[in-house]
């Protein structure tokens, strides 16, 4: 049973790591009111391009760092038009989607066959050697490889730039009311920008970790759905940073059950009382198809609630979501 | 605004789509020329390929329309694909379970499809209408859980056929949409043209689309003028969510006879740019459709004759919305400077 849990811990925090880039990436655009709905394609297109950079210079890193500026140009295509040319973000977002998905299918066949050796396993520096030792946690949080590390770090780094600077005030700032923004002398325009890109330089690393360091391999449509449920993932965690690490662990404990759903056993014995019912419920429950729904309906309920509870008041969206921003007085 | 502006934007936006796509096709080393010639050419003065690009129209208006129908109102349906998915379900369930005589059983398939498709859309609808709780959230997460349960259920329950593949049994011929006589193009496509017919007619000639188009370019004069809008929001997501159901059942019913993991390639996020291209009428969700399902029969092609990827059907579709959100943009831009001119005539479509 120990063995197992330490398993499943491992193998959530893994999966984890895919959701607190990407959701990241997703809260900063979105607080800078602009909701980004190309995650997917964006992933996709940092998953590809890390991993070929990687199998033609034999540089993980520099794989990586090409996953992220091609999430960055993604991104930029999704500002353009979003921003300056004030087009529906809804529709932007899932035609990148689109474009990623395309792209990465067409292009991606003849990467299929290569292999690498994406990031190795390493513990946390410093004081990971001691802290592995830890029975059941130790090896989940403190062997791993660099990107997962650097996304743990990146939780409070975001944190901090959003509510403890100036800029991340101004991103809040043009998130939530533009006008106001504007007129206390903050560059509306260059600040969702700003937020946009770098929302797409994390779902790129979000992408090249899933290559490099997660499956190491390249297959046509491997994230997979991981970029809708980074959208889900910010509701859930109500645009804010430190939940989304909560939130990160809980979909990806989720992605690692399905996986081992044969390995659970919750069922009552055959003689206790309602057995035939429960029994049959469970087993639907925890099919892995229908666990893979949880994410999604977690993420509804979350925001039924929180809009239910606010009795249609405000709930942690940024005011300004879905609205681009113009100067003009008419 | 002037005419040819608003016929020229989507030809523009599909030309420049297809010229910027050339790039991929040149970059596998095929020659764009041949290629499109094969793709669009070739394909409809072939009557197999006029006959496939029917059948392919047909969950693609029907899509098309349940994301058009929201979009009148002013809401985004980007959640027609679990729709589809919900109508299939339910849809192939019936038709496998029930026993009827054909003339029967079908039309009880198509509405059981109707309303399931119909409810999983309500769902948005009601939140929104209820609570205003964002419907593109709502419509783009219930899809996958939609997808996911059908998954579930062709491993598992509906599992059938021979082997333990993810699909269900064959449905039985009462269950099976029969061909339109003569044309070879199943039955589907009549309750298509049906579809947007009807659409058309409740748009643009009764007061409850009169309401819904009100509703959707003014919520808040609607709602002075005494308009329901939660009513309106709650119906169209009713109405598109059951065109949607209809689109996943008769695919199974005309084309795959049988209900499989993943059956649909994206219908209902393709409708998403149909929708947008059609957004002025129901008639020119139809004619975006069509040219959609042409590029779907000759992506198809474009494999089998040059090995093209047939992933450069998406990249193509992701053009044309590109393209067709900036043409928007600069016809705004154009617009404007025209209003400015000549005050008096300001004030074009919605």
């Amino acid at each position: 049973m120990v063995g197992f849990l330490a398993g499943l811990l491992d193998a959530a925090v893994r999966a984890s790591t895919v959701f607190i880039f990407a959701a990241l990436g997703e809260i900063i655009s979105e607080r800078g009111g602009v909701l980004n709905l190309g995650v997917e394609g964006m992933m996709l297109v940092g998953a590809l391009g890390g991993f070929a950079t990687t199998v033609v210079t034999g540089s993980y890193w520099l794989g990586f760092a090409v996953g992220a500026l091609l999430g960055v140009a993604f991104a930029l295509i999704h500002a353009v038009l979003c921003i300056t040319l004030k087009s529906s973000q809804v529709i932007s977002g899932i035609m990148l989607t689109l474009l990623g998905t395309g792209l990465t299918t067409y292009f991606g066949q003849s990467w299929v066959d290569e292999s690498i050796d994406g990031f190795p396993q390493m513990t946390l520096p410093i004081v990971g050697d001691y802290l592995v030792e830890i029975p059941v946690i130790g090896e989940a949080l403190f062997r791993s490889t660099a990107p997962d590390f650097i996304a743990l770090a990146l939780v409070p780094l975001v944190w901090w730039f959003l509510f403890r600077t100036n800029l991340g005030l101004e991103v809040t700032a043009v998130g939530e009311d533009p006008e106001t923004a504007d007129t206390m002398g903050v560059d509306v325009f260059k600040t969702r920008y700003l937020c946009v890109l770098l929302g797409g330089a994390f779902a790129g690393m979000a992408g090249a970790h899933l290559s490099l360091a997660f499956s190491q391999l390249w297959v046509p449509g491997m994230v997979a759905g991981r970029g809708w449920i980074a959208v889900a993932l910010v509701i859930f965690a109500q645009w804010r940073p430190e939940r989304a690490l909560v939130g990160a662990y809980l979909f990806g404990l989720l992605d690692a059950l399905q996986l081992r759903s044969q390995g659970i056993d919750l069922s009552l014995g055959a003689e206790a009382p309602l057995a035939s019912v429960v029994n049959p419920v469970l087993d639907i429950l925890l099919h892995p198809t229908i666990m893979a729904t949880y994410p999604y309906i977690a993420t509804i309920a979350v925001l039924v609630f929180t809009v239910v509870r606010l009795d249609g008041g405000r709930y942690g969206a940024p005011a300004a979501l879905l609205d681009p921003y113009s100067r003009e007085t008419d | 605004m002037p005419r040819w502006l608003v016929y020229g934007t989507p030809v523009f936006t599909v030309v420049a789509a297809l010229a910027v796509s050339a790039v991929a096709l040149v970059a596998l080393s095929v020659d764009p020329v041949a290629a499109y010639s094969e793709m669009f050419v070739a394909t409809l003065t072939d009557p197999f390929g006029l006959r496939q690009t029917a059948v392919r129209a047909v969950p693609l208006v029907l899509t098309g329309l349940a994301v058009y129908l929201p979009l009148r109102a002013g809401l985004w349906n980007v959640g027609a694909e679990g729709q589809l998915y919900a109508g299939a379900v339910v849809g192939t369930w019936l038709g496998l379970n029930v026993e009827l005589p054909m003339v029967a059983l079908l039309p009880l398939a198509v509405l059981g499809a109707a309303v399931a498709g119909g409810l999983w859309a309500g769902i948005p609808g009601y939140l929104k209408a209820k609570w205003d709780v964002n419907e593109i959230i709502t419509t783009l997460l219930l899809t996958f859980v939609a997808t996911e349960i059908a998954n579930y259920l062709v491993q598992g329950p509906m599992q059938g056929g021979r082997g333990n593949f993810p699909v269900t049994d064959l449905l039985p011929p009462a269950a099976t949409f029969p061909q339109i006589p003569g044309l070879d193009v199943h039955v589907g496509f009549l309750l298509a043209l049906a579809a947007v017919v009807a659409t058309y007619v409740v748009v643009r000639r009764t007061r409850l689309g009169f309401e819904v188009t009100v509703v959707g370019s003014n919520p808040l004069a609607a709602a002075q003028a005494g308009m329901s809008t939660s009513r309106v929001y709650l119906l169209v997501f009713l109405v598109g969510g059951a065109f949607a159901g209809i689109a996943g059942f008769s695919e199974i019913a005309g084309v795959q006879d049988r209900l499989r993991q993943d059956f649909s390639p994206g219908y209902g996020f393709t409708a998403i740019p149909i929708a947008l291209l059609g957004r002025n009428g129901a008639a020119r969700v139809l004619l975006a459709a069509l040219f959609f399902a042409l590029i779907f029969v000759g992506g198809a092609r474009l494999e089998v004759s040059f090995g093209v990827p047939a992933a450069l059907i998406d990249v193509i579709q992701a053009l044309v919305i590109l393209f067709l959100i900036t043409a928007e943009f600069f016809k705004r831009y154009a617009v404007d400077v025209e209003v400015e001119r000549e005050p008096t005539t300001a004030g074009g479509e919605a």
